[in-house]
C-alpha cells in the first residue's frame, strides 16, 4: 500500500487520488479514486445535477501519474506542461469508483509524457496524453 | 538530398505538426531549437520519441540532445552514427 500524502504534496481539497493500486515507477500506475457526494466542486458543478468536470478527471490522471516517479515530489516541482488528445466520453457521477490509469511514453530533459486512461466499471470516461515537466 | 536526411526531415513534420511545410523548406544547417525551426523543449521530447521510433535511435542524455538537434544536418549524422552494423 503507497502511502499517498508521503508521495504527493497535494491536500484536501485537492487530493484526487485515494489507492495505488499497481505501481511501477518509469513505467505504468494504476491508481483509484472514489467520487463521494462531499466534494467540494460537486456542490456548484452543478446545483442538484452533480458530476466532476472534466479538467479534474485530467488532474487525477496527472496526480496518478506522480506516482511514476520514483522518489517522493514533496520538494520537487512539478508541472503539467501539455495535454494533447484530450477526450471526455460519459461523465463521472458521486459514487464512481475511478480507475486512473497511466502509462509512460518516454522522457527527455526533465520532461515526461504519459497516456492516461479514466475508467469506471469498464465504461471509459476520459482518455489523454499528458506532459509533465519536473524542473 | 540523401534518403536519411529526407526521412528525417518527413519525421520531424509529422511528429510536430509542422503543417504546409515540405522537407525542402528545412534548411539543413539551421539550427531546431531557438532562431531556426524555433522548436522548444515539448517538441524536443517529441522528436527523441519520434526518432527512437522510426529510427530505432535513442537520444539518452541533454548532451546527447545538445548535439543531435544542432541541425538536420547533425540529426542526420547522428542517426547514421547509431545505427551502423
Amino acid at each position: 500500500m503507497t502511502d499517498i500524502p508521503a508521495h504527493l504534496p497535494h491536500r484536501y481539497p485537492f487530493l484526487l487520488v485515494d489507492r495505488v493500486l499497481e505501481r511501477e515507477p518509469g513505467v505504468r500506475v494504476v491508481a483509484e479514486k472514489l467520487v463521494t457526494n462531499g466534494e467540494p466542486y460537486l456542490q456548484g458543478h452543478f446545483e442538484g445535477r452533480p458530476l466532476v468536470p472534466g479538467v479534474l478527471l485530467l488532474e487525477m490522471l496527472a496526480q496518478a501519474g506522480g506516482f511514476l516517479e520514483a522518489g517522493t515530489l514533496h520538494d520537487a516541482a512539478i508541472f503539467l506542461a501539455g495535454v494533447k488528445d484530450a477526450r471526455f466520453r460519459a461523465p463521472a457521477f458521486p459514487g464512481d469508483r475511478l480507475r486512473l490509469e497511466v502509462t509512460s511514453e518516454g522522457a527527455f530533459a526533465g520532461l515526461m509524457k504519459l497516456k492516461g486512461a479514466v475508467t469506471c466499471e469498464d465504461r471509459e470516461l476520459c482518455t489523454a496524453t499528458l506532459l509533465v515537466k519536473r524542473l | 538530398m540523401s534518403d536519411l536526411k529526407l526521412r528525417v526531415k518527413e519525421m520531424i513534420i509529422e511528429r510536430l505538426k509542422l503543417e504546409g511545410m515540405t522537407p525542402d523548406q528545412i534548411e539543413d544547417q539551421a539550427p531546431l531549437f531557438g532562431d531556426g525551426l524555433g522548436l522548444d523543449s515539448i517538441d524536443a521530447l517529441e522528436l527523441v520519441l519520434g526518432i527512437e521510433q522510426v529510427f530505432g535511435v535513442k537520444i539518452e542524455d541533454e548532451a546527447a540532445g545538445l548535439k543531435a538537434f544542432k541541425s538536420v544536418q547533425a540529426l542526420t549524422d547522428f542517426i547514421a552514427e547509431h545505427t551502423k552494423g
